[in-house]
């Protein structure tokens, strides 16, 4: 097991410069530059501004030295806010995305699971159209009209919770609530269809039979056994929520990573996407290695590292 | 236990005349495996109902807009932002489709429209909503699919390969998915607008390249948790090759998990085009997608909520058929599932 | 098996947790909330402004400031020789009174004031402008606003911001100078009395003061956080949370702080509107601007409701490079053939005016004391008949039937509709014209703007000083924002005769007469509109009012009842 995750970390490392490599020229290649303004200055202007942040360089100087900073732990300064240090900027808005999504994922995944395993176990009774169409629901319904409803229903209308702002726990219910419809939704939908075949394999009858107490057999045997596919699934989608989803930091005013990130695209700030990018991907990959992990843990029969094993 | 003092001898047996054909003689008629499927989709009501609302969605996709007299285009901001107004049902109160707004305003009165009937009202460039909704169905619903054949062929394709395969292959394969995912797809997605000019090819381009790699990791996944399974092993002592092995044991048995990460591919792939209409790089207007069309109703939910209704209306409807029928296919299509 | 039931408890104990956190913070913030509620206006004297903001401060160096944000805050925790009234007039800020003129007007000798002090209780000294200034024109420094000293026309700016001078990045030589404490002398090239806008000019912060010492103590810091800063305005930065928002207080150091009527002001960061409606409504703001969609639903209430006129106009880039609007006719044509005012009172509904001009109406008044409009009025107005007439003999001329053409376009929503408008309603009334819209990205529609690469592109330019100059240079031959190869000899003519006469009667009417060739003549733009903004504010605010260009708002003079 050490041998192999040692393995990975060093495959880890080949993506990630890959990863950076090709967001590195791929991002040279969206037009314009970084400036604010830029429809308003002169050539003469923008000749000493881009000699000021070493863009008249050619790319390829530019590349080698964003590489050789980026491996002395420099990740460069944003250009639309004027000399502020990416790695405090991404570490100023990471919390609360990153509180937002654990919330997110918790609570998402605890009632997906119960309405999956319910929905179930209670196959084509009515438990399970309801929690199947809360399911469907759940994912129909845009995440900003399902915000959007909940601000100004529960915001303004009644007026129990803050409508945006981020100012204390008091703040999350709301955002952390619109993030979570998703993951019940995509959870629960995954767990019913796994606990139905798994329902029907012949260890649970054998089980069954043995005499085992209803409550062993589904902990025991049925859903530890569905849960392949949910973890699977499950870690990209945390990542996704911690990272920062636009469109819910935007209408909550959460500052947050994931708006920052969108901005920056748009408006050319180099080292902020190509922090971001990093610190995205090596989120990303430590879940898959995580998720990998826990294959072989959940389901002994599945031998990750190939071969051997 | 007087039985057993009776005396067993030879004479007792003769030989049965047992033909082998008669044994297996089948007397039912023979029902393929698509036969089969199709006669339980059908017995299912669910998938029915499923079937029969995308059958109507799409007969108003491309009907619709042929029913009115309007084009997609056609505007005329004298008569902008009319509430909904059917004929016969604007009598019935209640509905709410007789013209008057939230304010309780008849704004055909107001706007000199009387003889004018908009069935789901105009928009800000008076334009007339119904055309537009179903148009942008048509548009919605050509994502969808699209979506989920490039979910079907690449993703399923290449997480079978990978999970199947294993050893160095998996390795380098999920690498090389990791390298997709960690690329931001918001830059590839703007250089290809850029190449390509915003619209429908651009959107789905950019879908074939970020649109596989969940479905990839769930059949791997899959595909490793099966590989083991006695069934398997039982099939390649057997001497079945690897496709062979796919295609008969794993493929069947992976069906359900196909199925339902398709379903969650539809509403993504309208949503990521909603999205890309909300950070202006999705259809090029004056066309209109069902996602592009919430998205700009939203805005006006509180004043206008007929704008953002319709839309959103069709949206779940065409969800929730859809995996309505996916259900019914799953069921339909797993061996295990077979009573 | 133990590991599953372990993470369960995990996850158990976990959510149980988030729960109880959630429920007790509830207490918590419930009591913060009512302890800022009260100091809202009555009973108790502590005045509190709740304001949105739609982006984080990108740059708290006033030399640095390029964006409406940076600008405004700037505008109000610091302070230059001139600041605006509001009536858009520069008054004295940091100076006793009006300069002693020398050199025929060419040196102007400023007295600065005794009681003006930083934050820090060090006194405004005129080494602290001298500073700033040079700081300003540096190469290092790099700050988009650097043009506006060639704008004032300071000695040698022009020259140590030229790369090719051999001046350049020679920032000692720059115009200014330190006689003594309070006595600042500034030097400028030409004669000032052919800048009528020059005190307004130096209202904006690029030329504030900064405190030498404190800037080289901080180093890269500086700025960086509210407490990185030195102030001398009306108010003082006390908090920044990056991103989320910012708190200003009266600054009790301030040399005018009687006249300062607010005490605190709240400012959050929040980007979507239909969230800062709500925040409106449920009183946690207490003004917001909104968009035509929501116009409709507030229009009524009188006394929240206001709409301001802005400086800013949009226009139709015509790209002369295409055969089809290298034809006059067809620019005439273009212009005329959509209807402007539906565009502005249905579909923009927010106070924006139909613009049948390039220099915006209120913005600024010759010097016959007139609105520079009055004379030259609507230019190019016609209707579809007259725009048919147009079309149909530009078509003759160029020998075709059909004209395609393509519409570049900003991203916004609100953008994709005006195009989506003036689409349809050119394709109706121009026959044979077919007008794609192609929506990009804003860098990327800059380029294609740059490079030529489009045939007619919605754009838009607000003034950076109070002159129509900052409008008409805009189009001459060459010049880096024409960008649709637009060249008219006696326009140019008249453009540089204007920017060298002392006459300013003469200067204003060859302003006027410029215009009148750009669209009356050669239709080289066809005006959209003068943009409007559409306002909600709580009735107990007072004394609001929006300069037209600079910082958007001196606080300095609102109250609250």
């Amino acid at each position: 097991m050490v041998r192999f995750v040692l393995k990975r970390m060093l495959y880890m490392l080949i993506t990630l410069f890959i990863i950076t490599s090709f967001t590195f020229f791929l991002m040279k290649l969206l037009p314009g530059s970084p400036f604010n303004n830029e429809e308003k200055l002169t050539d003469a202007q923008k000749f000493i501004l881009n000699e000021k942040y070493g863009l008249n360089d050619p790319v390829p100087v530019q590349y080698f030295n964003y590489m050789g900073n980026l491996l002395k732990g420099d990740m460069g300064v944003s250009f639309q806010y004027d000399n502020r240090p990416v790695s405090t900027m991404i570490a100023e808005r990471i919390g609360p995305s990153a509180v937002l999504g654990i919330e997110a994922t918790i609570f998402g995944t605890i009632i997906g699971l119960i309405l999956g395993i319910v929905a179930a176990l209670r196959h084509n009774t009515a438990a399970d159209y309801v929690s199947s169409l809360f399911a469907v629901l759940g994912i129909s319904i845009p995440s900003f009209v399902f915000a959007g409803l909940l601000q100004y229903y529960v915001g303004v209308k009644l007026d129990w919770l803050p409508v945006a702002l981020w100012d204390g726990p008091k703040y999350h219910v709301l955002p952390a609530l619109s993030l979570s419809v998703f993951v019940i939704a995509t959870v629960a939908r995954f767990m019913r269809t796994e606990m139905l075949e798994v329902l029907g394999q012949d260890y649970i009858t054998t089980a069954k039979s043995k005499g085992l107490s209803k409550l062993v057999v589904i902990y025991k045997h049925s859903v530890r056994n569905a849960l392949i596919p949910v973890v699977t699934i499950l870690g990209p989608l945390a990542i996704n929520l911690i990272t920062g989803t636009l469109i819910i930091e935007k209408i909550f005013a959460v500052p947050g990573l994931g708006y920052q990130f969108v901005g920056s695209i748009t408006l050319n700030d180099y080292p902020v996407i190509m922090a971001t990018t990093i610190f995205y991907s090596v989120c990303f990959i430590v879940v898959i290695l995580i998720v990998d992990i826990l294959y072989g843990i959940i389901d002994p029969r599945i031998r990750v590292a190939g071969g051997k094993g | 236990m007087s039985m057993r003092e009776k005396q067993l001898n030879n004479d007792l047996f003769q030989p049965a005349v047992i033909s082998m054909e008669a044994s297996e003689k089948i007397t039912e008629e023979s029902t393929s495996f698509w036969q089969d499927a199709r006669r339980r989709l059908f017995e299912n009501k669910g998938s029915v109902a499923g079937l029969i609302i995308i059958a109507v969605i799409l007969l108003f996709a491309f009907l619709g807009p042929v029913l009115s007299q309007y084009g997609f285009d056609d505007q005329d901001v004298s008569r902008a932002n009319l509430p909904p107004r059917i004929p016969v049902l604007e009598k019935v109160g209640f509905l709410g489709i007789d013209g008057v707004d939230i304010r309780g305003v008849n704004q055909y009165e107001m706007k000199n429209q009387k003889d004018n009937y908009y069935w789901f009202g105009t928009d800000a460039l008076g334009r007339d909503q119904f055309v537009r909704v179903w148009k942008g169905t048509q548009i919605s619903l050509y994502i969808a699919f699209l979506a989920a054949a490039i979910d079907m062929v690449i993703g399923v394709a290449y997480g079978a390969i990978s999970g199947y395969r294993g050893g160095r292959t998996d390795n380098i394969m999920q690498r090389i998915i990791e390298i997709v995912i960690g690329i931001p797809n918001l830059i590839v997605i703007i250089l290809f607008i850029l190449i390509l000019e915003p619209g429908i090819l651009s959107i789905t381009i950019s879908l074939v390249i970020t649109g596989w790699t969940t479905m990839a990791r769930i059949v791997r996944g899959q595909i490793l948790k099966l590989k083991n399974q006695e069934f398997v092993m039982a099939s390649q002592t057997l001497g079945a090759n690897s496709s062979r092995i796919l295609t008969k044991h794993m493929f069947p048995n992976i069906l359900g998990s196909i199925i339902i990460t398709s379903m969650f591919t539809i509403p993504n792939a309208i949503f990521f085009e909603a999205f890309l209409s909300f950070i202006g790089l999705g259809i090029a207007p004056p066309t209109a997608s069902l996602g592009s069309l919430v998205n700009e109703g939203f805005k006006s939910l509180q004043i206008y909520p007929h704008l953002v209704l319709y839309p959103a209306v069709i949206i779940s409807l065409i969800m929730i058929s859809f995996n309505l029928l996916g259900d019914g296919l799953r069921d339909a299509l797993d061996p295990k599932m077979r009573k | 098996m133990k590991k599953t039931k372990w993470s369960l408890l995990l996850a158990i104990v976990l959510v149980l947790s988030v729960f109880l956190s959630a429920c007790s913070g509830k207490n918590d913030s419930d009591g913060k909330e009512k302890a800022s509620g009260t100091t809202d206006g009555e009973g108790s004297k502590e005045k509190v402004l709740n304001l949105l903001e739609t982006s984080e401060i990108p740059y708290l160096d006033n030399i640095m400031a390029d964006d409406s944000v940076s600008l405004n805050v700037a505008n109000n925790v610091y302070e230059g020789l001139y600041t605006l009234d509001d009536k858009d007039q520069p008054v004295p800020a940091g100076i006793t009174g009006e300069p002693e003129e020398k050199d025929g007007g060419k040196t102007w000798v400023f007295k600065l004031r005794d009681d003006a002090v930083w934050s820090n209780g060090e006194k405004v000294t005129a080494n602290d402008y001298v500073f700033a200034w040079r700081k300003a024109v540096a190469k290092e420094t790099a700050t988009q606003y650097s043009f506006i000293y060639q704008v004032a026309g300071i000695l040698n700016a022009d020259k140590i911001l030229n790369p090719e001078d051999k001046m350049y990045n020679k920032t000692d030589q720059l115009g200014v100078k330190a006689i003594d404490d309070h006595t600042l002398e500034v030097k400028f090239s030409g004669d000032t009395s052919a800048k009528p806008y020059l005190k307004a000019v130096l209202s904006f912060p690029t030329f504030y003061p900064q405190n030498e010492k404190f800037v080289k103590e901080q180093g890269k810091e500086f700025a960086l956080e509210a407490d990185k800063a030195l102030y001398n305005g009306p108010y003082t930065l006390t908090k920044w949370e990056h991103e989320k928002g910012w708190v200003m207080k009266k600054n009790e150091k301030y040399w005018d702080k009687k006249n300062v009527k607010v005490d605190t002001i709240n400012t959050n960061v929040v980007k979507e509107e239909a969230t800062r409606i709500n925040l409106f409504e449920t009183g946690k703001a207490d003004r917001t601007s909104i968009s035509a969609e929501y116009v409709d639903q507030y229009k009524d209430k009188k006394d929240i409701f206001s709409t301001v006129p802005e400086s800013t106009v949009f226009f139709l880039r015509m790209n002369q490079k295409n055969k089809a609007l290298a034809n006059e006719n067809i620019r005439h044509a273009i212009d005329m053939g959509w209807d402007k005012k539906q565009l502005t009172d249905v579909l923009l509904n927010n106070g924006s005016v139909p613009a049948f001009f390039l220099v915006p109406s209120k913005f600024v008044n010759g010097p016959d004391g007139a609105d520079f409009r009055e004379k030259n009025g609507d230019l190019n107005k016609g209707d579809a008949a007259k725009a048919k007439e147009y079309w149909e003999k530009g078509l003759k001329e160029l020998g075709t039937k059909k004209v395609d053409l393509t519409l570049l376009n900003y991203d916004s929503d609100t953008a994709q509709k005006d195009a989506q408008f003036i689409k349809n309603q050119l394709e109706k009334n121009l026959p044979g014209l077919s007008l794609k819209i192609k929506p990009q990205p804003f860098k990327q529609k800059l380029k294609l703007e740059e490079k030529l690469d489009y045939d007619i592109s919605y754009a838009g330019w607000g003034p950076d000083y109070p002159d129509p100059m900052t409008f008409v240079d805009m189009f001459i031959t060459g010049g880096s924002h024409n960008e649709m190869n637009y060249s008219n000899k006696k326009y140019d003519e008249l453009i540089k005769k204007a920017s060298a006469e002392t006459d300013l009667q003469k200067r204003w009417d060859m302003m006027q007469e410029a215009e009148k060739i750009l669209i009356e003549e050669d239709a080289a733009i066809s005006p959209m509109y003068q943009r409007g903004l559409a306002f909600i504010t709580k009735s107990n605010i007072k004394n609001i009012h929006n300069h037209s260009f600079g910082g958007d708002y001196s606080y300095k003079n609102w109250d609250v009842q």
